[in-house]
């Protein structure tokens, strides 16, 4: 038995002609917490939606905490929280009520998902407007109740697709706070986002998906160290750095799968 | 500015240009997506679907016009052009009616994904009308009216002219008022207390169809004569209203009367597009308000919820069934009950009942068989529940991404939707039940277990084939929104064969077991394949997770997208 959180094997997915995800490996240790970046259409979010068993692989394996997705999958759904990519949310239900239900799908009594149901509410803010349904909270609302929903059992495992896109410092700064506690209950958080600066505070490890393909994975200085070898290679200042200066997550980023930051084109009508 | 000012836009186009090319883009969007549709399987299904069903009104409009030209053309030739209007009558119930009963077929569009762009107001508006122009009502009830213009035509050639003029104006009034009240009551329905207030109106207006019977029962006995003066009250009655006027524009230019120069067939032609303007200006101001950025949001004051742990609201309970089976009954009839479309249903089959109570004397349309009123009234109340059963998790958008992350079966997510769409269905029997009791007469206790037991037989089997269809031809609908409840046409047309046969085979037990004069028997003849029912729906039951499983993707790209 494998003793990885989340482990894959020649992980692929295939729409059609289009190969979003191919061979795809990750290793993700118990108590991480792992940011999967790779830019737009990279195969982040088809990655995660295999993992957590909302889209089939159409190659490889998976397995979470040692139980194999395909034949265990009611078990890892049992250990596992996740934060979809647009929230999966109950819209016409009150924020209580949503959370209620969602304690009690994962197999919560009644009193337990009421009690947590009360905690999470208060923790994440939300308690001042009780009648108030989900569709007409605002998109960092939103957010902090799916990530309540994602927790409100007590994974050992969280997926989080993009949980800080559209959500103000404010919001941000709970939905950290909350991930930190998880981390340190012996939680592993698996997440994806754009926002690079986050992903370096919060992350200890990083996998970067470019093309479908994992092109680095390992610790934040694991992957400096790699690319900063390679660059020793490269005329002085091609690092996209500052000479001497230690490399940011987004230079790394960069570096890896390739990009500028401009295209260097110019749009006619712009001026 | 000063180019704006003029009627122009910053780049120099006027701004008629400009919204003729905003029509020709909205008419272009949706031909691209129509023809984007054909692309999948799914889409050419439901384009088969629709040529069907348009067959269907072609066939009905055609009979219909047929009908009515035959009958306009009776009419005129024995001189009694006075009740141009009992036809004209039907046409405008139906115009009106049919788009809010049968919201499936009703073509309408979100104001917000119109107002994104910078569309003035006349293009809006252009766009809001013109969307549901093409509506089957529209399409049948203008076939309709061609038809009693040909009879008029036939029957006096020298009318065509007036004739056309009037019944096109009757049509446009017609298509305004369906658009008025449509954009109305989104308005209403749009937010929990207009809704209440909406729904307690809509009960009184059904209340008041009882006050029918006994002024029927006081008429009924009445001599001829007396008869015939009501009927010239209610002639008078309806007059001022847009078929009796329509109707009367024709038929005073039929009998040429005059009055103080201004013929009284201009008068009442006059008084139509009165009407019109009226309609027109009600839905101005209706589409103004949503133009403008109007705010329907629900969210209430801040009231703070008492800070820790008091107060806790626990979940419901359904002794005997597992935790997610209840949380999913609740979270089900939580959301019907927030469905303005949902309540508005509930009603229909009292008001069906109250409605064939007035058609006729005595029993109204039951008149020949009062027994079959609850049987009848409890398999309506079933054809009502297609948009619930048949696409149980049209209402949860994106939500049901949720269902796949999470522990529970699919089983018993649809036990738990099945079971809170058998509580609604239970409670309009009751409806059904009670309107029988008050409108007609309460139903012999053989045909209330007769009727009961056909439903043991029934809705088993219709259960089982929606929750299949739900899987296999799932469709996003908004909970809150009347009129853009676009379930898939093929499920649609799959769910009335299913019901056809269901009915059918039910009818003939019903009928051989009623003949058959022993209640025993009866119940028996309906209690075996009802057993059978159950078996076959317990069996399809156990085969939805692996469905489900093998359909999500389909499944949660077609819920978790907005059109």
């Amino acid at each position: 038995m494998d003793s990885s959180a989340i482990s894959t094997e020649n992980l692929s997915r295939r729409f059609g002609e289009l190969v979003a995800v191919e061979d795809v490996n990750l290793r993700v240790a118990p108590g991480q917490f792992f940011g999967f970046l790779g830019p737009n259409g990279a195969g982040k979010s088809t990655t995660i939606k295999m993992l957590t068993g909302l889209l089939a692989p159409t190659a490889g394996r998976i397995q979470i905490l040692g139980l194999d997705l395909v034949t265990n999958m009611v078990e890892v759904k049992r250990q596992i929280g996740v934060v979809p990519e647009g929230m999966a949310l109950f819209g016409r239900l009150t924020g209580s009520e949503y959370l209620n239900f969602v304690g009690r799908m994962y197999g919560l009594d009644r009193e337990t998902a009421a009690k947590r149901t009360a905690e999470l509410l208060d923790f994440m803010q939300l308690t001042d407007q009780p009648k108030t349904l989900v569709t007409d909270y605002s998109h960092g609302m939103q957010k902090k109740l799916a990530m309540a929903a994602a927790v409100i059992h007590g994974p050992k495992v969280l997926f989080l697709d993009e949980p800080f896109e559209g959500v103000d410092a404010i919001a941000a700064g709970t939905l950290k706070t909350m991930l930190q506690r998880m981390i340190a209950r012996g939680a592993t958080v698996f997440l994806t986002s754009h926002v690079l600066e986050i992903v370096e505070r919060l992350c200890t490890h990083v996998g970067i998906i470019h093309r479908g393909r994992l092109v680095a994975q390992g610790s934040i200085e694991e992957l400096r160290a790699g690319v900063e070898a390679r660059a020793a290679d490269l005329p002085l200042g091609a690092n996209g750095g500052s000479p001497g200066a230690k490399l940011t997550l987004e230079e790394i980023f960069l570096l890896i799968v390739g990009g500028s930051p401009s295209g260097g084109q110019e749009l006619s009508w712009l001026g | 500015m000063t180019g704006l000012s003029a009627g122009l836009t910053s780049d120099g186009r006027s701004l008629a240009q400009q919204a003729r090319q905003q029509l020709a883009a909205v008419a272009e969007l949706r031909w691209r997506i129509f023809v984007n549709s054909l692309r999948t399987r799914r889409g050419r299904m439901e384009f088969a679907s629709h040529i069907f069903i348009g067959l269907a009104f072609v066939a009905g409009g055609i009979g219909g016009a047929v009908g009515l030209g035959g009958a306009a053309w009776f009419l005129i030739l024995q001189g009694n052009v006075e009740w141009l209007g009992a036809l004209l009558w039907p046409v405008f119930l139906f115009w009106q009616l049919f788009p809010l009963m049968a919201t499936v077929f009703t073509q309408n569009i979100e104001s917000s994904s119109l107002l994104r762009f910078p569309l003035g107001y006349r293009s809006y508006f252009m766009i809001r009308l013109a969307y549901g122009s093409l509506d089957p009502s529209n399409a049948v009830c203008s076939l309709w009216l061609l038809g009693i213009d040909i009879g008029i035509g036939v029957a006096r050639p020298r009318m065509i002219p007036w004739a056309t003029i009037v019944l096109l104006t009757f049509a446009l009034v017609n298509i305004v008022l369906a658009r008025m009240i449509f954009a109305w009551l989104e308005r209403w329905l749009a937010q929990r207390r207009t809704r209440e207030i909406m729904g307690i109106l809509f009960f009184l207006f059904i209340l008041s169809f009882q006050l029918i019977g006994p002024l029927i029962a006081v008429y009924e006995h009445r001599s001829i004569p007396e008869s015939k003066i009501l009927g010239q009250e209610l002639s008078h009655a309806q007059r001022p209203l847009p078929p009796g006027l329509a109707a009367a524009a024709i038929a005073d230019a039929l009998q040429e009367k005059t009055g103080n120069g201004v013929s009284s067939s201009m008068i009442s032609f006059l008084l139509l597009g009165c009407y019109g303007g009226a309609f027109l200006g009600f839905l101005h101001f209706r589409l103004r308000a949503e133009y403008r950025g109007e705010n329907l949001g629900e969210s209430a004051g801040r009231k703070a919820l008492p800070s820790g742990l008091s107060g806790l609201r626990l979940g419901w309970d359904l002794p005997g069934l597992p935790g997610p089976v209840a949380a999913v009954f609740e979270k089900e009839l939580r959301y019907l009950s927030r469905s303005g479309p949902m309540l508005f249903t509930l009603i229909v089959p009292l008001f069906m009942l109250t409605v064939f109570r007035s058609s006729g004397r005595n029993e109204g349309l039951f008149a020949h068989a009062p027994g079959l009123t609850f049987p009848l009234g409890a398999a309506y109340s079933l054809l009502l529940l297609t948009n619930l059963s048949y696409n149980n998790f049209g209402a949860d958008g994106s939500g049901t991404q949720f269902f796949f992350a999470s522990p529970a079966r699919f089983r018993q997510i649809l036990l738990g939707k099945n079971l809170a769409h058998l509580a609604v269905f239970a409670l309009e029997v009751v409806l059904v039940w009670l309107g029988t009791c008050l409108l007609y007469r309460p139903p012999s206790p053989d045909m209330m277990l007769a009727t009961l037991a056909a439903i043991l037989f029934v809705v088993p089997i219709d259960l089982a084939a929606g929750n299949l269809f739900s899987i296999y031809s799932p469709s996003r609908v908004e909970a809150g929104v009347f009129g853009r409840q676009r379930a898939s046409l093929t499920t649609v047309l799959a769910s009335f064969a299913i019901r056809g046969v269901l009915f059918g085979v039910g009818a003939m037990m019903f009928w051989l077991s009623r003949n058959y004069g022993n209640l025993w028997v009866e119940l028996l003849m309906f209690l075996f394949p009802g057993a059978c029912a159950f078996a076959a729906y317990a069996l399809a039951l156990n085969q939805v997770d692996g469905i489900a499983l093998a359909h999500r993707e389909n499944f949660i790209s077609t819920l978790g997208r907005r059109e």
